[in-house]
């Protein structure tokens, strides 16, 4: 479930799904206190290498199409412990964000590029290219593209031989709650890939909690 | 004598001094001798209220003006003559004076009228005692003096009677109200065209009055008086605020006026000398803005208006706060007018005045609300309000004398932890803010004790496990106490507290509220008279058993006592919201073992007579799609192929006629929806059609 | 780069550029002697000018009137005055009733009518503190005279000046003004603080011939 923000005390719903806006529909497996887990491959020339990653989210705003939540990294060979990081996602909801990232150093041959990469980018390429998607409806489109950028480091130092200058391109599965993404960062191996798969931490079945702000 | 002043604190200094009863009997006169005849004589008496029964004019009229002089301005003396019975004494004057007309009485008509106005100035007390006195009327009948003066007398008494919530009603949709009301209007002497202004003010409070008073010339005339004295402005300013307030037809009127001129003329007053006459102009633009927003888009008027009500702030009295409340009310709800609050500085300039030391509680309540409102709905305003040092002010207002003021600084605590950002930060966990929000919670008063409820129900969203610090400093308990209360709104914020102290929470912080709480409790909050109630004590069951498998076993627990409760409320369950909260618990408990879905079959299916449908089915076909995606993910839960007795399950819900539901829902327009749906059936065909 | 330099003689040129009608300066003046209130000095500019006041001569006398008294030190014959004229003036300006007041106990003070004036203090100050918190500050500055023996020379002795009539003389007479819909300052004085904030802002671009001393308008050269 979204997170509402609400005044009265009594919670409203909204009833039925989509009222006329493009922008994309809400999906339950991309709600507060959905867990994935999966890899982030760091290869690099010379060696293969992977870490555990575990994805939290803790808020999520579609009317500002806003996102956030933890990172945690394991298995990092320069860290004793995990690595937990913060982000913050961008939704490309052609609304608050488009497909150009306009920002992070991140150029339009940046942003085709890695947006290309998933197979689900295709049929909206061309409109893209043309005007960065603003003419696009998303709202019944199976995937959910954003940005994530991490903004600090939430249980070690700066020091940790970690960076976090760069931030990833995500496409999200709203079938199966899959995300996949390539982390961006000039100054770091290109295309790292962030493959994550939504867990359901030892159920068999997918259950759900939500909190709501007033 | 001392030599030098003794500092004592601030309110007791002058008790230091002086004793300050006045006493009430002070009916007798002073002993002292060397008192002079000049304080003897201010001092209110009975003696005096006698003498305005005289039969000799000069003394009345000596008593009148005597009285008169002493009341002006002076609250305390009012409530004490009041107290002496001077109101019916001087209405008798007066009555007496219109029905004798002894000729040169203008005198006492002028005295009385002046009288009786200043008692109904800013009192309540005064205005009853004139209003019980009879003496109404007898004013409206000076209004028909030929002598100026006893009408501006009159005139003004009356203004004051209805200025005053305590005032008759005046209904405008009677005929001969409205023709005076007009005649008052069109009338040449200033006070009278106030007075009509006024009545105005007062009594029109429906839309059928408000039409009723255009079609009678009444906005036409109030227009005119905007480029009129200073009298005239400002009750005209008061009058078409009321008239317009959320009425569109009328609120286009006066906006389409002479194309825009009646608003261009309002637009220029908001730039005048006297700001009182700036802050009417402010809030009648206000008024015209909540009709509709795109009035005030030209000129960057939205801009000026700001700007304006944060200048007015500076202005000392009731002027300063009603623009801080004029402010809020201004942006309240409306995302882009707190943007470009934010960009004219808005918090900048209101922190600024938290500095003062001497901040009165109206004012502090304004500003406070001021901020709430700023930050309701932006990030940006939030993080700038956070990191303001006189944050540290807003935290102290919820120590302060006036209820009113703590109430304030928990809705803008409610309103600046709505940050996720922060609340991931761990940036309210904190004893210095929650400890005295925690003690709100005891408030006298209940409107402190709501609003510090909702704040802690933000707080305790705090994502860096330090719940386990809210327990320590027994909150939870507190929070425990107050699901219990007979007061509904009570019981609703306590549960949605828990609710989100919950949410993600480690197995001991559940274990703890599950075991204080008790699963009865819990079990009959899931059937509370209110729907609202019920609603959070089930969302609040679906975050005690979401994490760990063996949560779920808490419904199970004495005897599946909630799971029986969740489904007795299913059965019967009032509001979409209900029943969305109670499927997302089924979700939780099918996402479990074998056993908790089986049992959870079983409770879907129990006492069934043939041919009654389940109400799954009928949820799966609501409007609600909120209420169809939470349903299905029940049936995805239960269809789960990884799972022994998934495919016994699935030709139950089958026989049902869930399945061939499920297949109309191929096509669903909701998203969610529909790729939960083809889920299900994925994992179904994986057992033979 | 360094501030431009405007000359003696360029500043004058431009000075002289400027045309002022005389019939606005008349209005200034006229407008200037009806505002402080000097009847008879306007009843003679009009005669002499030919210009017309924008208020009504008689209402000029009452308002007069209620300043000579306060001015004079007999703020209960003031008082009555203004309620003669508005009785909604005192009644909606507490603070300007709490001035009144303050001047009333200080009068008393200066006659040495010290029992009086602590009886005064406690039936009608005390009130006021009391009705609105924003008073206690100067009540408590005002009945401090009371604590000194010698009370020119205490800490609060500015409050028996006569600086302090003419001060609570002015707030009467403005708020009298006000309840007439009037502009409660001349102009000339509102021109005057335009003049000092053009001055200062025109500093920090250029050196030129300023005006230091108001009274006698005199150009001062500007130190190169």
């Amino acid at each position: 479930m979204p997170v509402r923000v609400v005044d009265s005390s009594a919670p409203s719903q909204v009833s039925g799904g989509n009222s006329g806006s493009t922008c994309p529909q809400p999906c339950t497996l991309l709600s507060v206190g959905q867990a994935f887990s999966g890899t982030q491959n760091v290869s690099n020339v010379q060696k293969d290498e992977a870490w555990r990653v575990n994805v939290r989210i803790q808020g999520c705003d579609l009317d500002h199409g806003y996102l956030c939540g933890t990172m945690e990294a394991l298995n990092v060979p320069m860290a004793d412990t995990p690595v937990i990081t913060f982000w913050e996602g961008e939704i490309v909801d052609t609304k608050n964000h488009t497909f150009f990232t306009g920002k992070w150093e991140a150029t339009l041959e940046d942003d085709i590029r890695h947006w290309s990469k998933f197979p689900s980018f295709s049929p909206l390429q061309s409109q893209v290219e043309a005007d960065g998607g603003k003419s696009l409806d998303l709202s019944n489109y199976p995937y959910i593209f954003m940005r994530w950028k991490e903004l600090y480091f939430v249980n070690v130092g700066t020091d940790c031989g970690l960076t976090i200058a760069g931030f990833y391109y995500v496409c999200f599965s709203c079938s199966d709650g899959s995300i996949n993404g390539f982390y961006y960062d000039p100054n770091s191996s290109p295309f790292q890939k962030l493959e994550l798969k939504s867990t359901n931490e030892g159920r068999s079945g997918f259950s759900f909690s939500s909190y709501q702000l007033q | 004598m001392a030599k030098s002043l003794v500092k004592t604190e601030r309110k007791q200094g002058f008790h230091f001094l002086f004793p300050l009863e006045i006493p009430l009997a002070s009916a007798t006169m002073p002993t002292s001798a060397s008192v002079s005849a000049a304080t003897s004589a201010s001092r209110p008496s009975t003696d005096l209220v006698a003498r305005l029964g005289s039969s000799d004019r000069e003394v009345q009229l000596k008593a009148l003006r005597d009285v008169k002089n002493q009341i002006i301005g002076n609250r305390t003396k009012k409530l004490t003559y009041i107290k002496l019975g001077a109101v019916p004494a001087v209405a008798s004057v007066l009555s007496d004076a219109i029905d004798g007309s002894v000729c040169g009485s203008s005198d006492l008509l002028v005295q009385s009228a002046a009288t009786l106005g200043s008692f109904a100035c800013g009192v309540d007390a005064g205005v009853r005692a004139v209003l019980d006195a009879g003496a109404l009327p007898y004013l409206v009948r000076l209004l028909s003096s030929s002598d100026e003066k006893v009408i501006d007398s009159g005139a003004r008494s009356l203004k004051m009677v209805y200025q005053s919530k305590l005032a008759p009603k005046y209904d405008v949709l009677q005929k001969s109200n409205m023709e005076f009301l007009c005649s008052l209007l069109n009338s040449e002497n200033e006070n009278a065209n106030g007075l009509g202004a006024s009545i105005i003010t007062n009594s029109c409070k429906t839309s059928a009055e408000q039409k009723a008073l255009c079609d009678n010339g009444v906005l036409t005339k109030l227009i005119d008086f905007l480029d009129g004295s200073m009298i005239q402005r400002e009750a005209s300013l008061e009058s078409l605020a009321s008239i317009m307030n959320e009425n569109g037809e009328v609120t286009s009127l006066f906006v389409e006026y002479e194309r825009g001129q009646a608003l261009g003329l309002l637009v220029k007053l908001t730039n005048e000398r006297s700001a009182r006459t700036r802050l009417l102009a402010c809030e009648c633009l206000i008024i015209i803005s909540n009709v509709s927003s795109r009035y005030l888009k030209w000129k960057g008027i939205e801009t000026k208006l700001i700007s304006y009500l944060l200048e007015l702030l500076e202005e000392p009295g009731h002027i300063g706060d009603e623009a801080s409340f004029a402010l809020s009310n201004y942006i309240e709800d409306k995302e882009d007018l707190q943007k470009l609050a934010c960009d004219a500085n808005a918090i900048d300039v209101l922190c600024t005045h938290l500095q003062n030391q001497l901040l009165q509680p109206k004012r502090f309540e304004g500003i406070l609300l001021a901020l709430a409102n700023i930050c309701s709905r932006l990030e940006i305003c939030r993080a700038k309000l956070l990191h303001m040092q006189e944050f540290n002010s807003i935290n102290d207002a919820l120590h302060h004398d006036c209820a009113d003021v703590r109430a304030a600084a928990c809705i803008c605590l409610r309103s600046v932890s709505r940050s996720v950002q922060n609340l991931s930060a761990g940036f309210f966990m904190n004893e210095k803010i929650v400890m005295p929000v925690l003690q709100l919670l005891h408030d006298p008063s209940l409107t402190v004790q709501l609003a510090a409820l909702r704040a802690i129900g933000n707080i305790v969203v705090d994502f860096r496990t330090h719940k386990s610090r809210f327990m320590k400093w027994g909150g939870v308990k507190q929070l425990i106490q107050l699901s219990m209360s007979m007061n509904s709104a009570i019981r609703l914020n306590s549960l949605w507290a828990l609710k989100n102290l919950t949410f993600e929470a480690d197995n001991q912080c559940k274990e703890r509220v599950f075991r204080e709480l008790t699963a009865s409790s819990l079990a009959s909050l899931i059937c509370d008279p209110e729907p609202c109630v019920q609603e959070q004590a089930l969302a609040l069951v679906r975050n005690l058993i979401d994490g760990s498998l063996d949560s779920i076993e808490y419904v199970f627990v004495e005897g599946s006592i909630i799971l029986n409760a969740i489904g007795r409320h299913l059965e019967r369950a009032s509001t979409a919201e209900c029943k969305v909260q109670g499927m997302y618990v089924l979700s939780n408990i099918a996402s479990g073992s074998e056993i908790h879905k089986d049992s959870l079959m079983e409770l879907l299916f129990q006492d069934r007579e043939n041919g009654d449908p389940l109400y799954i089915l009928n949820f799966l076909q609501s409007n609600d799609s909120h209420l169809r995606t939470a349903s299905v993910w029940v049936i995805v839960n239960l269809t789960n192929p990884s799972c022994l007795g998934a495919s016994g399950r699935t030709v139950k819900l089958r026989n049902a006629g869930v399945i061939s539901q499920l297949k109309n829902m191929v096509n669903d327009p909701c998203l969610d929806v529909k790729l939960r749906v083809r889920t299900v059936l994925g994992q179904c065909m994986t057992f033979g059609e | 780069m360094s501030k431009k330099v405007i000359t003696r003689d360029e500043w004058e040129k431009k000075l002289n550029d400027v045309k002022i009608r005389k019939e606005d300066m008349n209005k200034l003046v006229m407008n200037f002697l009806v505002t402080e209130g000097y009847v008879e000095a306007a009843e003679k500019f009009r005669i002499e000018s030919g210009t017309e006041p924008d208020i009504d001569l008689t209402t000029i006398t009452e308002r007069m009137a209620v300043k000579k008294a306060v001015q004079c030190g007999n703020v209960v014959d003031a008082i009555e005055k203004v309620n003669d004229l508005n009785p909604e003036i005192l009644d909606t300006n507490p603070l300007l009733f709490f001035h009144l007041q303050q001047q009333r106990l200080i009068e008393l003070i200066r006659n040495g009518k010290v029992e009086e004036a602590l009886e005064f203090a406690q039936d009608e100050l005390a009130p006021r503190g009391e009705e609105n918190q924003s008073f206690l500050e100067e009540l408590e500055r005002t009945v401090a005279l009371l604590a000194f023996e010698d009370v020119s020379n205490c800490p609060v002795g500015e409050l028996l000046d006569m600086s302090q009539r003419h001060k609570t003389a002015s707030e009467v007479n403005a708020a009298i003004l006000t309840s007439q819909s009037h502009e409660k300052d001349p102009k000339l004085t509102s021109l005057l603080k335009m003049l000092i904030w053009a001055q200062n802002q025109l500093d920090k671009k250029a050196a030129y011939p300023r005006i230091n001393d108001l009274s006698s308008a005199k150009l001062e050269d500007p130190s190169v």
